[in-house]
């Protein structure tokens, strides 16, 4: 086979494109982080609030994504751990305990706790796992009403702390809006790094064919367990961000209605994809407020339209706008986009043809 | 070979010992045994629903055998969890191959470096130098095995852009990169062109001479068992018929019997 001139060529533009979309991605990354340093300056509390809400969210919905999204099992009990992270920093902060340990427990005592419930439920399968995290909410509730001694009952409990430090000069919304971000920050580096390598591989391999994930050295039980358990964890670090921007927490917090939501921000946003999650939590909080501003009586209408036309136009979620838009324009101009810049080798045949026929039928 | 023998390790790369397989009435594997050799390439053929992948799923551990005993090494592997004999130097390919379509050929061959890439959710989270250095290790190792099986040219390309017969390639790359001892291919062939056969052929005779690999491989295409194999084991109704090579196999009558049935058989003979 000739696949001298053609390997070459083609790794002369895999690096071309790759040192560009390097430089593209460190422009987005600096333009982001001064974006989200500048925003509660030039911002009211109430948008801080929103944007704070943001980056909560968006810690959930990453969990959420690396067990359903990434490792393709379905939970819809994230609320639980979000509700138990919200009670255990509430706690912790009602009883004097130190920021940092409250934080540290906000993401161990989920974890145990999700490890626990997957040892048990990751031998189940598609609507049987399902239904063991579907309870947990739904457990989950009556506990945090019997529970009043840990959790105030009914009436929740109204934390009043994280106030700016005098010397940042900076007003409470500020202060915490930080303290959030910052988090959110390190989770979604952190998991990034972790979707990208050994683990992603075999987080997707189990999703894809658990006989193949056996044969190459992955236990899919394993996976499950410990993608359930990273899940309970950042789950559990969004409980203690809500505490931070909320002040209080309820049974509310942890109603099944908001797994529910959760999952519908997540596959919007976009499954198994990091800026798909971020996508995911801006829809989540911003959409019911702009519904409720478009009218106030109709937001559940509204948001439930648009959460069908999203799904409807951008089935991979709003994550594959770019790329489907690209399609569109590149489908109307030329026919071959990904044709590799060569003569009509065997190969390049092999690889542009299947991709010809995909753009016509897009 | 028997120069090439190191003392360590038993002369059979893989023994298969009486080993029986029932679901539930059905008698799907009865009393099998054999041996595939060290350094060899051994056939596995008998017509549709011999049990020839049910063996092979006993032999990778995806079933357990209702009894008998297997060995890969020398190490009795009949109550390893399938997941755990990739350590033990075991790999690998299906019928039918599963790839992450929506990922790229590298990505999905990278998968087989998991059995000894070190380094846990915590290491990789943290990106670790020691996992960023296996990381780049893995891909390198990957790029070259693609270069070697001719789909260097592919690396980049998301695996649904490919053909079925690039699908067999990208897998049996994934499979070496996991640097078995013992090689399973389950009917490599299978929907594959008379020029893909043939280089697949020289392809499993290079990386076996190459990684000091045992093959053991099932198929009906009879060219590539007559090409490829030093030994055949033929299997009817889930017992072994014989053992020889595969112009013996071809010529035995019992063989001609159970692929064609015996009238017609006694009748071509005739």
């Amino acid at each position: 086979m000739a696949t001298t001139p053609t390997s070459t060529a083609r790794a002369a533009s895999t690096s071309r494109s790759g040192s560009t979309s390097r430089w593209r991605g460190i422009a987005f990354v600096g333009v982001l982080a001064v974006a989200l340093v500048v925003a509660p300056l030039v911002s009211s509390p109430y948008v801080n609030y929103q944007l704070s809400s943001i980056a909560v969210f968006a810690v959930a919905i990453l969990g959420l994504n690396i067990v359903m999204g990434y490792t393709g099992q379905v939970s819809l009990g994230q609320s639980a751990f979000l509700g138990l992270g919200a009670y255990i920093a509430a706690y912790g902060i009602l009883h004097g305990w130190p920021g940092p340990l409250t934080l540290l427990l906000c993401a161990v005592v989920p974890a145990v706790v999700g490890m626990l419930v997957a040892l048990a439920a990751a031998r189940l399968r598609g609507l049987a796992l399902a239904m063991i995290t579907l309870a947990l909410p739904i457990v989950g509730v009556p506990l945090a009403r019997r529970f009043d001694d840990f959790t105030g009952g009914s009436q929740g409990q109204v934390v009043s702390w994280l106030r700016a430090p005098e010397s940042t000069g900076l007003a409470n919304d500020q202060w915490r809006y930080y303290v959030v971000v910052l988090i959110a920050v390190v989770a979604f580096v952190l998991a990034r790094n972790l979707v990208r390598g050994r683990i992603g591989r075999s987080f997707a391999i189990v999703k894809e064919n658990e006989a193949v994930a056996l044969s190459m050295g992955v236990s899919p039980y394993r996976t499950k367990v410990l993608a359930f358990t990273i899940a309970s964890l950042l789950g559990g670090v969004s409980g203690f961000m809500y505490l931070a921007i909320v002040q209080y927490t309820s049974p509310e917090t942890l109603v099944f209605a908001t797994s529910i939501n959760l999952v519908a921000a997540m596959v919007i946003g976009g499954s198994a994809s990091i800026i798909g999650t971020a996508l995911g939590a801006v829809y989540y909080v911003l959409v019911p407020v702009l519904a409720g501003q478009v009218n106030s009586s109709r937001t559940a209408l509204i948001s439930g339209a648009v959460l069908l036309a999203v799904l409807f136009l951008l089935p991979a979620g709003l994550v594959s706008l770019p790329r489907r838009l690209a399609r569109l324009r590149s489908s109307t101009r030329r026919p071959h986009p990904s044709a590799p810049p060569t003569t009509s080798d065997e190969a390049t045949h092999r690889a542009s043809a299947p991709s010809a026929t995909t753009d016509q039928h897009s | 070979m028997a120069t090439t023998t190191r003392t360590d390790e038993p002369d059979a790369a893989l023994s298969v010992r009486e080993v029986s397989l029932r679901f539930g009435g059905i008698t799907v594997l009865d009393g099998v045994s054999f041996d595939a050799p060290r350094g060899g390439i051994l056939g596995l053929v008998g017509p549709n629903g011999a049990g020839k992948t049910s063996l092979f799923n006993c032999i990778s551990g995806h079933y357990q055998p209702t009894a008998g005993s297997i060995l890969v090494g020398g190490t009795e592997t009949v109550r390893t969890p399938a997941w755990r004999m990739a350590k033990l130097g075991l790999a690998r390919t299906f019928q039918h191959p599963a790839l992450r379509l929506d990922a790229s050929v590298l990505e999905n061959v990278m998968l087989g470096a998991h059995s000894w890439m070190p380094g846990g959710p915590v290491a990789w989270s943290l990106r670790l130098p020691s996992t960023r250095r296996h990381e780049r290790e893995a891909r390198a190792r990957a790029l070259e095995l693609l270069e070697r099986t001719g789909l260097g040219w592919a690396a980049a390309i998301p695996a649904d852009e490919l053909s079925h017969g690039l699908h067999k390639g990208v897998e049996l790359c994934r499979a070496l990169l996991s640097r078995p001892r013992l090689l399973l291919l389950d009917e490599p062939a299978a929907g594959l062109s008379h020029g893909e056969v043939e280089q697949l052929i020289g392809t499993v005779r290079e990386v076996r001479r190459e990684f000091d690999l045992t093959v053991v491989v099932v198929e009906h295409h009879m060219g590539l068992i007559s090409a490829l194999t030093d030994r055949v084991v033929v299997l009817d109704h889930g017992a072994k018929l014989m053992e020889g090579t595969a112009a013996q196999a071809q010529s035995d009558p019992r063989v001609v019997e159970a692929y064609l049935g015996k009238e017609v058989g006694a009748d071509e003979s005739a």
